[in-house]
């Protein structure tokens, strides 16, 4: 093939690709902090006594495990402002509906990891006197953030990989800004490329952070 | 009743009334208990494995639901059954203190935040205060240098040790220790035990599941031999240990110095 790349022209244009990654991580860390304090919150109705929490909880989890990430952004951007006659920035809706999205998630996670935390441990926050709301604060979530860590941060990466897909609802993030550049300057493989390897290139060191975690919880239990 | 309990003066500080309690339909652990408890009073429980104990402590500590019966302390209705419910008296809840067989240290908490957390958050001590008397305990049990170490960093035997004082840092009426030397190493017991002991100058009234029965010499006012979810022997260690009446605790105690040499 006799294509002649020509990287120079995205480095003479970076500025707008790094603008737009500088969006996708905001939104992406934004969505993390949202959902795992939403997904813990979730794991904890997922797993009361009553229904009249477990229900609306479970419905949760599944409505965002059962249908399609592009879907539920399209709904949230289309739908909630005419539903809810709410206009919000497209950041702060790409924010909320990746923060949705990944609580579903890390609900799951985190009630393996809260069904994991020793019952002696709860028996000995009731036996200290603590009232259930500050074991739940000082005891469980400690312990079970420690358990899930390495499926929180998994499901991070994917988070702001998924982040991508808010191109499609016109959220200037890194995609957007790579697609705009790649039909002002007609070089989408340098362009695409590049973005892949931002992505990639932020994603690798969290991705290894998992597996030091993973050989740590290996080597302990050992 | 037996004769020990016809001697004490004064009201008792628990009252158990016909405690029952099974897990699940056709598992009965509790099959009605009954007993008082008074001031100063060091009861040890001994018994076959399965045959309440824990279960019983459990209950003291207001950690389980029971089928029927009442628990009063100091003449106040602390746990009941009514209706399929249990009630349980929380504010009584926080004077009874108990150490549990596996390690319960917080994981991500020092040494000395784990001692400091419930004065500070359920008695609303200030963190310089509670710290000040962690200290102190740590020191009189000889674990001062411990203070900022993560249980992690400890021995079976000093995590047992910090949490007997974790639960001294609430100033119970009433200490509850469950198999608390269990799940350690033979050499580990002794400097645990030693901690115990020292507890009796201050006439701490405890309640102690054990199975190790020259420790129970040594510590018990008062022996209690529970088998088959009831309590089958009450009376001094003198007795209950050496010359038990009934042949179920006379073969249990002969089967328990046999193991232990």
């Amino acid at each position: 093939m006799g294509y002649a790349y020509d990287f120079d022209a995205i480095l003479r244009n970076f500025g707008p690709l790094l603008n737009g990654l500088e969006l996708s991580l905001e939104i992406a860390i934004a969505a993390n902090a949202i959902a795992i304090a939403l997904g813990f919150l979730i794991a904890l109705m997922l797993l009361s006594r009553s229904w009249l929490l477990r229900l609306p909880a479970t419905a949760f989890v599944e409505f965002f495990r059962c249908t399609p990430f592009l879907v539920q952004i399209f709904w949230f951007f289309y739908c909630v402002p005419l539903l809810f006659n709410v206009f919000l920035s497209s950041r702060a809706l790409g924010i909320l509906a990746l923060g949705l999205i990944l609580s579903s998630f890390n609900a799951e996670a985190f009630r393996g990891a809260v069904q994991a935390v020793p019952r002696e441990q709860i028996d000995a926050g009731v036996a200290l006197g603590l009232s259930p709301w500050r074991r739940v604060v000082h005891i469980i979530f400690p312990a079970a953030l420690r358990l899930a860590i390495p499926v929180l941060l998994t499901n991070g990466i994917l988070a702001f990989q998924t982040s991508s897909l808010l191109s499609l609802v016109a959220v200037e993030e890194l995609m957007f800004n790579a697609k705009m550049l790649s039909s002002k300057i007609y070089r989408p493989i340098e362009t695409f490329t590049v973005v892949a390897l931002i992505y990639f290139a932020i994603s690798l060191p969290i991705s290894q952070l998992v597996n030091w975690f993973e050989r740590r919880r290996a080597a302990a239990e050992g | 009743m037996t004769d020990s309990q016809s001697q004490r003066a004064g009201d008792p500080l628990l009252r158990i009334e016909s405690l029952r309690k099974s897990y699940g339909a056709g598992h009965p652990v509790l099959q009605g208990v009954d007993f008082e408890t008074y001031a100063g009073e060091r009861i040890v429980v001994i018994g076959p494995s399965g045959g309440g104990k824990s279960t019983l402590l459990r209950v003291i500590m207001g950690l389980e639901d029971i089928d029927e019966g009442l628990i009063t302390f100091k003449g106040r209705n602390y746990v009941s059954a009514a209706g399929g419910r249990t009630r349980i008296d929380a504010g009584i809840r926080r004077s009874i203190g108990m150490v549990f067989q596996h390690y319960t240290l917080f994981p991500h908490l020092n040494v000395m935040r784990n001692l400091v957390l419930a004065p500070c958050k359920v008695n609303h001590e200030t963190r310089a205060s509670a710290t000040k008397r962690g200290l102190a305990l740590l020191e009189r049990f000889g674990l001062a240098e411990k203070a900022g170490a993560y249980p992690s960093q400890l021995s079976g035997g000093q995590k047992q040790r910090v949490a007997i004082v974790r639960a001294l840092m609430m100033d119970p009426t009433l200490m509850l220790f469950d198999e608390v030397t269990s799940a350690l190493d033979p050499e580990l017991v002794a400097e645990v035990e030693q901690v115990i002991l020292q507890l009796t100058g201050q006439d701490l009234p405890m309640v102690i599941v054990t199975h190790d029965i020259w420790f129970a010499k040594r510590i018990a006012s008062r022996v209690l031999f529970c088998d088959g979810g009831r309590i089958v022997e009450d009376g001094p260690p003198e007795q209950v240990l050496s010359n038990p009446k009934t042949e179920r605790a006379r073969d249990f105690v002969t089967r328990v110095y046999h193991a232990n040499g």
